[in-house]
């Protein structure tokens, strides 16, 4: 009962926390203690580069800084939603901006299906097999994975993030899957 | 979540990454993120600072003479036309009676509220019976004036173009040839029509009977943002006992019976009104265009073409003056869980227009509340003259309906009250409703001058105000000349939390005793 009973007044916490924000340096201070680490841990997952992971975070967070004020939200699930639309749309432009890392990307994993052309799609993984074959969809598509996979959010979550309906995002997502696996497949040809 | 959603999500369980924090580059950009919500709040602020002091120019509206002018003079014909016409074919004695009484008193001031689009504009409208001239001030400070009288002759100035129009009176109108602006002759044909319906009844207007002259009729060829208006239904309302009118409300409907726009409009009888449109805020160097005459010029080399302003008999209306608070925020966000909502106006507010001599009565006067201890601060700091949104500069009352009750300890003319609940967040307060009255118990001669009491929550009657963001420039209410020594502001909690806060209520006007030695 108490548990059920203490998670309103949290959220009440971290909504008031929201609204102090936008006037107050040390109400925004504790929101980025908050959520410091699941934002670069999300940059991570989309970048897999700890180098550039800070890097989009760091504009993440001054971007945050700058627009506050601005920020019409008022509530803690307002503010997760704007945060992750911020850093989703940051991580992307930087994976635009770097196409020669995909394109290195590219090869390693051209590379390594020949070297275990009868594995299936799913068998031995690696992180780096991974990233490779999810860097072939579109940003779009890989942000959609990493806030489901990576930063366990349901459907509704990640809709209110992209904008777009739940039931438009779990269809998409499994087009995604559907599409990741013939990417490992060997058809390195990406959705773009 | 399918079977193809599990492999991967078991896939990407029994990975590692490198996702190891970095405190050095965390702490570091805290302190970045600090600066850049430091340097983004001095910017905002000075920014809200700059505006606050009128640097940067209001947007400059055009000209509008239009409809509402036209509407305008549909009302102040209700005003009077209504008897004069009325008198004579429906209920002669009364209504004469009432008739002549408006006419009897030197000047009528009518103050239009229109609401249109969740926005509100005002017009003061200053009716000189004896000479038939019609002074209008909206508020963008456009003025305009009629003479049909002697003069025969319209003035519009624009702020736009620094410029006062000089022409004759149209001869043709929406009420008929010749009527357009002979307002008692343009109601007497719009109420005559063969469509008009009218209704006289009794009703009840801030806590008193009143008699009501309801007047339905098709109205003539206008529109409102582009939708013609297909219907005009009038509401009139009079004091039995000095027989002249008080209030009157106006509702422009579409073609499916929608309402457009409407307006309401409270009438009082000051002793004094503008002698030229130059009382009214118009520059005495304006340019002058002359149509009749095509005449560009100076005023100077003008004058002989009309009789120079006369000097001010104690009527001249200036801006008044009112030191604004540090904004605590920019912009107006929106609170879309707030229905019936003022939109923002987008800029800083136009100055309001008082008679010279206006003050703040409420400055230092003692104040009362139906909450005698606040959870925070005392009810002096309501009137001490600080309006900054700092802790202890707010007076928190507690929960449910509350109100404040000041005594400016002398009847006074107010002209507008200006009122600061709590501007450090953008937070809309419910239930506002201002009243002002001579009874110290709110219970005879009480008016009401502002009212967003949708559902009459509070059982003084439902108003069709608009609820409002609370921001650094607090409310200002037209407070239309009424009279009286107390004025009461009543809210019911807030968009945030249910306590009730005042920082600051000014009340302008002047006391009675000054305006009649004058």
């Amino acid at each position: 009962m108490v548990a059920i009973m203490a998670k309103p007044v949290e959220q009440t916490v971290y909504d008031d926390l929201v609204i102090l924000a936008k006037s107050q340096a040390s109400a925004l201070g504790r929101l980025y203690e908050l959520y410091y680490d699941r934002i670069f841990r999300f940059c991570v997952h989309r970048l897999f580069n700890r180098s550039a992971a800070e890097d989009v975070t760091s504009s993440v967070f001054l971007t945050v800084a700058r627009t506050m004020r601005q920020f019409k939200g008022r509530t803690e699930q307002d503010f997760r939603s704007w945060l992750y639309t911020i850093a989703a749309n940051q991580a992307n432009a930087h994976i635009r901006k770097t196409l020669r890392r995909q394109r290195l990307m590219k090869n390693m994993v051209a590379a390594r299906m020949e070297d275990s052309p009868e594995q299936g799609a799913w068998s031995s993984l690696d992180w780096p097999t991974l990233y490779a074959a999810v860097g072939q969809l579109k940003p779009e598509h890989q942000t959609l994975l990493t806030l489901r996979f990576f930063e366990n959010m349901d459907y509704d979550e990640i809709a209110r993030i992209v904008k777009a309906r739940p039931a438009t995002v779990r269809v998409t997502l499994h087009r995604i899957l559907r599409r990741l696996e013939d990417v490992l497949r060997g058809d390195l040809g990406g959705d773009e | 979540m399918s079977e193809k959603e599990n492999h991967f999500r078991k896939i990407v369980a029994g990975l590692r990454t490198d996702d190891e924090l970095n405190p050095l580059h965390r702490e570091q950009l805290r302190r970045q993120m600090m600066a850049a919500f430091e340097q983004a709040c001095a910017v905002g602020d000075a920014q809200s600072d700059v505006a606050g002091a009128g640097v940067k120019p209001a947007p400059v509206r055009s000209i509008r003479v239009a409809w509402l002018a036209v509407a305008a003079a549909i009302l102040i014909i209700a005003g009077v036309g209504a008897w004069m016409w009325l008198g004579s074919s429906r209920s002669p004695s009364g209504l004469e009676r009432v008739r002549l009484a408006a006419e009897s008193e030197p000047w009528m001031l009518a103050v239009a509220t229109r609401y249109a689009n969740g926005q509100s504009s005002t017009e003061r409208h200053w009716c000189n019976f004896a000479d038939k001239q019609t002074y209008v001030l909206t508020d963008d400070e456009t003025v305009v004036a009629y003479d049909y009288g002697r003069g025969q002759v319209k003035l519009a100035y624009s702020p736009k173009i620094k410029t006062l129009v000089v022409s004759e009176l149209p001869r043709t109108g929406p009420f008929g040839a010749e009527s357009a602006y002979n307002f008692v002759a343009s109601f007497a044909v719009f109420a005559a029509r063969a469509d008009a319906v009218l209704e006289e009844s009794s009703v009840e207007h801030e806590g008193r009977t009143v008699w009501a002259y309801a007047i339905d009729a098709n109205a003539p060829a206008y529109s409102i943002d582009g939708r013609p208006v297909a219907r005009l239904r009038m509401t009139v309302l009079a004091d039995p006992r000095t027989r002249r009118i008080v209030a009157a409300n106006v509702e422009h409907q579409g073609t499916r019976g929608n309402v457009l726009a409407r307006e309401e409009w409270a009438m009082s009888y000051p002793a004094s009104g503008p002698a030229s449109v130059y009382d009214l805020g118009v520059p005495r160097t304006a340019r002058v265009f002359d149509t009749r005459q095509n005449y560009r010029g100076t005023p100077g080399d003008w004058s002989a073409s009309l009789t120079p302003p006369p000097a001010s008999g104690g009527f001249r209306l200036e801006p008044l003056q009112i030191e604004l608070p540090r904004a605590k925020f920019s912009g107006t966000p929106q609170d879309g869980r707030t229905p019936n909502l003022e939109r923002p106006r987008g800029g800083p507010r136009p100055p309001f227009l008082a008679p010279a001599g206006t003050v703040n009565l409420a400055r230092g006067k003692p104040v009362s509340s139906s909450d005698p201890e606040p959870i925070a601060g005392s009810l002096d700091l309501i009137t001490d003259g600080d309006k900054e949104a700092v802790e202890g500069g707010v007076v928190e009352l507690g929960p449910r309906p509350q109100f404040i009750t000041i005594d400016l300890q002398e009847s006074c003319e107010i002209y507008a009250v200006v009122l600061w609940h709590h501007h450090r967040w953008p937070r809309s307060y419910h239930e506002v409703v201002v009243q002002v009255s001579d009874d110290r118990s709110f219970k005879r001669g009480v008016r009401t001058i502002f009212n967003n009491d949708a559902d009459n929550t509070l059982g003084l009657g439902a108003g069709r105000d608009l609820t409002y963001t609370e921001t650094y420039e607090g409310k200002l209410i037209d407070a239309k000349s009424v009279h009286g020594r107390y004025v009461r502001c009543y809210s019911n909690g807030n968009s945030h939390d249910e306590l009730n806060h005042y920082t600051e209520v000014e009340v302008y006007g002047r006391p009675l005793k000054s305006i009649k030695s004058n």
